[in-house]
């Protein structure tokens, strides 16, 4: 299944299916709760035509402060009025000191941020009564890190029993951001706990420097990257994410072909290997 | 809480630093780097303002406009998980806050007003109306309205005018209702007499046309002989627009 992310801007193309036709819609529920009117209509007319996987923006599970009850309630019940399959989030913090950032903030590498997300996402799980799939985000800095990122996240999903969104854009940016092997990082990661992916494009803003932009195409190192990286996985869910620079439905269609033909070829031979 | 203090402060600082912009030292962390967090975080929150408040924008000189978002967004502990109802507690914040005269913007209140109501009818949650027939007697039977509806006063006709001289040279007294069109969804806007806005609020609590209109006079509203036809135009017409729907059943 390659799906993409359900944007405004091509709401009614998406409808359609004329020209685009993914496997599925992924959307954040932050963006939809608690609205009305045409945009209303317009979700439901979507959701009737595909199936729905959720990725949330406002959870801020690495925040320091306790969580946050009201929005949890109100996204159990946007969940299960959508039929959403899959919810997953980041593992990154968006609010502080009572205050929403609307942005993702590096969480310290350190063994006792671990234990406190670890005992959040259990919470959040308990509550939702289903797992949680956490995103490794893109950082820009590490921050008073005490241990290895890939020690951090593994570290979190042993204690936290959650599932893992694997962005291997994010892990591309972050591998040239901070100068290591994206293969050896993903090798080392528990990739029996992979239970979605993301696919996105990112802009170099410094000859050191990637922003996950998620405006531009995919480039063929991140095809490369996601063809190997999905030889070492079961099939999961793959979803292509253009939040900015919307092109032609034409060209994020050749995108979603390109990355299904990959899965096709890799996945294929998987199955026939295992049968 | 697991999080050890030490850990609990860094998270602190890091997003203060997003908040404020202001320098902080913080372990392993490359300030070149650092800065690109606090251009992310601020360019949302920018965007999302200039996206609410296209009039204000354009209209408020650059420099005390990213004086007026930063400010809010250093200051005000944003509450809402959804983004876009972030400009409300900016427009909140502007009251508190007095910024019409901290910013020398006598109609600021009432722009920032105006505008927030036209994106919260657009996206406000569905509600169903009561129940009603379309035909009934416009004098004795309770009219029902559209419910996703706003309305307000203002001191400046900021719903009618952009430029600010023109809003300046014309404060008073002004009324504007806002409705959410049923089937478009589209956010329609009516410039109202003090009469015609006294008639939709009392309407909207179950009050009969004929038990306001004899409330007139005690408005010191003279009836010529037209108020009663012309408010039953009014209300005809603004059935045609879906804002009147019906008749109370």
């Amino acid at each position: 299944m390659v799906g993409i992310g359900f944007r405004r801007e091509f709401a009614e193309e998406m409808i359609s299916g004329e020209h685009i036709r993914p496997d599925f819609i992924e959307f954040a529920p932050e963006n939809w709760m608690n609205i009305g009117g045409y945009w209303k209509k317009v979700l439901h007319r979507v959701v009737e035509k595909y199936p729905v996987l959720c990725h949330g923006l406002s959870l801020s599970i690495g925040s320091p402060e306790a969580l946050d009850k009201s929005f949890l309630q109100y996204i159990k019940k946007f969940l299960r009025e959508y039929n959403v399959q899959i919810y997953s989030e980041h593992l990154s913090y968006s609010k502080c000191d009572n205050a929403h950032m609307y942005d993702l903030l590096p969480i310290p590498f350190r063994m006792d941020a671990v234990r406190h997300i670890a005992s959040r996402i259990q919470q959040v799980q308990d509550y939702l009564q289903r797992p949680l799939v956490m995103e490794i985000v893109s950082y820009y800095t590490p921050v008073a890190a005490e241990m290895s990122e890939v020690d951090f996240i593994n570290e979190v999903v042993k204690q936290s029993g959650c599932q893992l969104l694997l962005d291997v854009n994010n892990i591309y940016v972050n591998a040239f951001n901070h100068q290591y092997d994206a293969k050896a990082f993903i090798q080392q990661l528990p990739l029996s706990k992979v239970a979605y992916i993301h696919m996105a494009g990112h802009e170099q803003v410094a000859p050191d420097l990637i922003i996950d932009t998620h405006g531009e195409p995919i480039i063929d190192p991140v095809y490369d990257l996601f063809e190997w990286t999905i030889q070492h996985l079961q099939p999961v869910p793959v979803l292509l994410e253009r939040d900015f620079n919307i092109p032609e439905m034409a060209e994020l269609q050749g995108e979603l072909t390109r990355l299904k033909n990959i899965c096709h070829k890799q996945w294929k031979r998987k199955d026939e290997l295992v049968a | 809480m697991n999080l050890l203090p030490d850990t609990y402060h860094i998270q602190q600082t890091f997003s203060t630093y997003c908040r404020t912009g202001e320098k902080v030292k913080l372990p392993g962390v490359a300030p070149h780097r650092l800065k690109h967090y606090r251009q992310l975080v601020f360019n949302m929150i920018r965007d999302t303002m200039e996206h609410a408040f296209p009039i204000a924008f354009k209209h408020i000189p650059t420099t005390r406009w990213n004086k007026m978002v930063k400010e809010f967004f250093s200051r005000h502990a944003c509450q809402s998980y959804q983004v876009w109802k972030l400009p409300l507690e900016f427009y909140t914040y502007a009251v508190e806050h007095n910024w019409e005269d901290t910013y020398d913007i006598p109609f600021l209140n009432d722009l920032l007003a105006f505008e927030w109501a036209e994106m919260e009818v657009y996206n406000m949650e569905d509600i169903p109306a009561p129940a009603h027939s379309l035909s009934g007697n416009w004098l004795d039977t309770p009219l029902v309205l559209n419910p996703e509806h706003r309305l307000l006063s203002f001191n400046y006709p900021v719903h009618l005018v952009a430029k600010p001289k023109e809003l300046l040279k014309n404060k008073g007294v002004y009324f504007v209702l806002l409705f959410r069109h049923p089937e478009t969804g589209h956010v329609e806007f009516t410039d109202l007499s003090p009469w015609l806005a006294f008639l939709t609020e009392q309407l909207t609590l179950g009050i009969t046309v004929k038990d306001i209109l004899e409330y007139a006079p005690q408005l010191n509203i003279t009836d010529t002989g037209t108020l009663e036809r012309d408010t039953l135009a009014f209300l005809k017409h603004m059935q045609q627009l879906h804002f009147v729907l019906g008749f109370r059943q």
